[in-house]
């Protein structure tokens, strides 16, 4: 092991990145550009959804109810349509996702001592709308009807259960919190693997990597110099991530440093080993760049960085685990929101340090063979 | 014009074999989208039911056995652990084992036998925020169904009437999709994110490999004009892309029962208009790209996670701030959604999607214009 030759590999492939200054901007600009979309899109709270109200009671009533859900700060009224068969125009263009029809005749229901329906719809081509939608107009109809019950002057105390509901470890359920700290990993892994993929079946496709083996370089060497270049790099955007997350964003942080180096520790060790990997069963540099898409669009959905894990079906629960990235995640997010120690932490971490050692050891020996063969 | 035609043809050709050569990479553009397709619209949701939910009953009296019996019955909750003490609680959040306590604080049934409010406290894990807010309504949506039943075992009691107050009751009707399949949400939808990773990634790639391997300068001294050149870079990709299109759109219909309500011809065509927008805005990343690394990246970039995030697929795009919603124009994958959901769920036809037809359409046009351009500008230095 010479370090005047690992040193020189590692003034090589700073070279090259200079070469290309746009590469090193880019790489810059990565982790920024993701703050901003994960930050502001996929932790948004929804409010203020566009709704229609058809009023075909035209009463007090429905004027009160219109108020509450005008009042709630989750719907915005953007129209009045006149019957319930000008809704459809509305929700078809998307000009409206909600709609709440208040039939006729539902302030005499009311004041019969009857049930009165109300029609709430929502636009089942999102999701999203359709299920938060539909949960806050149940919820602004049960408060209504409770403030009906009061002013009636029906005054109960019937014996009841007074639930107090409190919300551990992150009490505004802001999603900024956990987004950010898997920001972290994920931007190691897209970028490590973006580039050590291409690092070998680079050299190989313009006939350097013969040029390598015929000088005195080891494996070793050799590995440690290609990748030590961009594991800075990747250390530098986590920085990025991490002071910006907690600056910027005001994530707090409440865990044990230690456990998150060890934790980022373990997982570069495998992202290197997984790039490496890629590159070496690649024969063309286009092969490696499906390869790394192949692996990493199903992390990224899998480990439940955007989708909870606990909502996808049973059966793929269990594949999840086989992904070191969910591992990673949890470490990250427990230090992060739950201000978890190295004791809780204990099983993610043994798992990463397993997934670490299998799969570097197996890049390590596959470069050593391709090279000494 | 027939010579232009034959030369394009001829770059087709070319590519058509480059492909052939490599059936490894050809096989993966078919192959991926389909496992995609089976991977995503498995995964992607935000349901939640079967919140794991550790019970800790202090009180241990008939009264909480009954409260803790709509935990155990209800498919929204698993009770995973029974705990005697709070710290099996401490312990399970820590661990990821549950997501929701329900303590039961002793006194709880002599409280409601003397009339009285029992006290139960229910503590959500924060740390998982779409989990938290959906398992935080659930409990209080069970606490208020157990009061009501209470309120009405007590009136019977007391030999009150509570028929006599009037209510109001929602009846929630989900258009499009009124079972809420998951899969008729997300795969038309998906199909466009898909896509947009396959091509942009593609041709991201080609202009800078043919400067890597020098055969740039050999296109350059044959009579191929730039524009033709960008065409006919296109042409292959665009009949691949098609087949992902047309395989996706089949396993959605017949294997996932999506319905596809609407008019073909309006979906065929805004494919057909998005692919070539999508394939456009790679050309675009490589003639700018000085290397296949920067191509790489850019391409990622560009094409994943604004197709994720900003095309309306999982998050939608009136929620996000102002700046945001202006900067999602400036993919296609937005235009593309809104088309496919009104088609697919929404039974739309041309009437109904003209504007982000035409949006699409100059999208593409645009794309090749400018890529044309600043590859002929380089290639001029």
């Amino acid at each position: 092991m010479s370090l005047k030759r690992i040193r020189l590999l590692i003034w090589k492939e700073f070279t090259q990145l200079r070469r290309d200054p746009m590469l090193i901007r880019l790489l810059m600009l990565m982790p920024v550009l993701q703050l901003i979309l994960f930050g502001y899109v996929v932790a948004v709270d929804v409010r203020n959804l566009s709704t229609a109200v058809v009023d075909l009671d035209h009463s007090a009533i429905s004027a009160k109810l219109e108020a509450s859900f005008a009042g709630s700060g989750y719907f915005r009224i953007v129209a009045h349509p006149s019957s319930e068969s000008d809704l459809r125009p509305l929700l078809d263009r998307g000009t409206a996702t909600v709609a709440i029809v208040i039939p006729e005749g539902t302030q005499d229901r009311l004041a019969r001592g009857e049930t009165a329906p109300i029609g709430i719809v929502v636009d089942g081509s999102d999701s999203q709308i359709s299920a938060i939608g539909s949960g806050y107009a149940s919820q602004i109809i049960a408060g209504f009807n409770n403030d009906l019950r009061d002013s009636a002057g029906v005054s109960l105390s019937p014996p009841g259960v007074d639930a107090r509901i409190r919300v551990m470890f992150n009490p505004t359920m802001d999603p900024v919190n956990t987004m950010i700290p898997g920001l972290i990993a994920v931007i190691m892994m897209i970028s490590l693997m973006a580039i050590l993929s291409q690092a070998v079946v680079k050299e190989r496709e313009s006939g350097t990597l013969e040029q390598m083996f015929v000088t005195p370089i080891r494996a070793g060497e050799y590995l440690i110099g290609k990748v030590t270049p961009y594991a800075v790099l990747a250390t530098a955007q986590m920085l990025v991530v991490a002071v910006v997350g907690m600056l910027w964003f005001r994530v707090p942080f409440s865990g044990n440093v230690w456990a998150v180096l060890t934790g980022l520790a373990l997982f570069m060790l495998t992202n290197i080993g997984m790039g490496l990997f890629v590159s070496l069963v690649s024969r063309t540099r286009q092969q490696a760049q499906q390869a790394m898409a192949f692996l990493m669009i199903p992390t990224m959905i899998l480990s439940g960085f955007i989708f909870p894990i606990e909502s996808m079906p049973a059966l793929i629960q269990p594949l999840t685990r086989l992904i070191p990235m969910t591992w990673a995640l949890i470490v990250l997010r427990n230090s992060f929101v739950k201000g978890s120690d190295f004791g809780p932490l204990a099983v993610p971490l043994l798992v990463l340090a397993g997934f670490a050692l299998v799969i570097f050891t197996a890049a390590v020996i596959a470069t050593r063979r391709r090279i000494s063969d | 014009m027939r010579a232009t035609l034959d030369r394009i043809a001829a770059i087709v050709v070319k590519e058509f074999r480059h492909l052939g050569r490599d059936p490894r990479a050809l096989l993966a553009v078919v192959i991926t989208p389909v496992l995609q397709l089976l991977l995503f619209s498995y995964a992607i949701s935000f349901d939640v039911d079967h919140v794991p939910t550790i019970v800790v009953d202090l009180d241990q009296s008939t009264q909480s056995r009954e409260y803790l019996r709509q935990y155990q019955a209800s498919s929204f909750f698993t009770v995973v652990a029974e705990a005697k003490t709070m710290d099996a609680v401490d312990s399970a959040f820590d661990l990821n084992q549950a997501r929701l306590a329900i303590v039961i604080q002793a006194g709880f049934g002599q409280q409601l036998a003397s009339g009285g409010q029992g006290e139960v406290a229910v503590l959500v894990d924060g740390s998982e925020p779409t989990s938290a807010r959906i398992s935080q309504a659930y409990s209080v949506a069970a606490n208020q169904l157990y009061n009501q039943q209470l309120t009405q075992q007590w009136a019977d009691a007391q030999g009150l009437d509570l028929s006599s107050l009037g209510m109001l009751e929602p009846r929630v009707r989900t258009w499009y999709n009124p079972e809420r399949r998951s899969s008729d949400f997300l795969i038309p939808g998906l199909m466009v994110v898909i896509i947009a990773i396959v091509t942009v990634q593609q041709t991201a790639v080609t202009l800078v490999r043919e400067r890597d391997l020098g055969t740039e300068e050999q296109l350059e001294v044959s009579p191929l004009r730039k524009g033709e050149l960008m065409v006919a870079k296109l042409l292959p990709w665009t009949a691949i892309a098609f087949i992902d299109v047309a395989v996706i759109i089949g396993l959605g219909r017949w294997l996932f029962g999506v319905p596809l309500r609407g008019d073909l011809g309006a979906l065929a065509l805004g494919s057909a208009l998005f692919v070539f927008a999508a394939l456009g805005l790679g050309l675009l990343v490589s003639a700018v790209a000085p290397t296949l690394d920067t191509a790489n990246i850019l391409a990622l970039l560009i094409a994943f996670l604004p197709s994720f995030l900003l095309s309306g697929l999982a998050f939608a795009l009136d929620q996000i701030p102002v700046v945001l919603q202006w900067l999602s124009y400036a993919f296609p994958a937005r235009y593309m959604v809104t088309i496919s959901r009104i088609v697919f769920l929404k039974g739309g036809g041309f009437a109904d999607v003209w504007p982000e037809l035409v949006a699409l359409a100059a999208y593409a046009a645009a794309m090749i214009a400018i890529s044309t351009l600043l590859y002929g500008r380089r290639a001029a230095r």
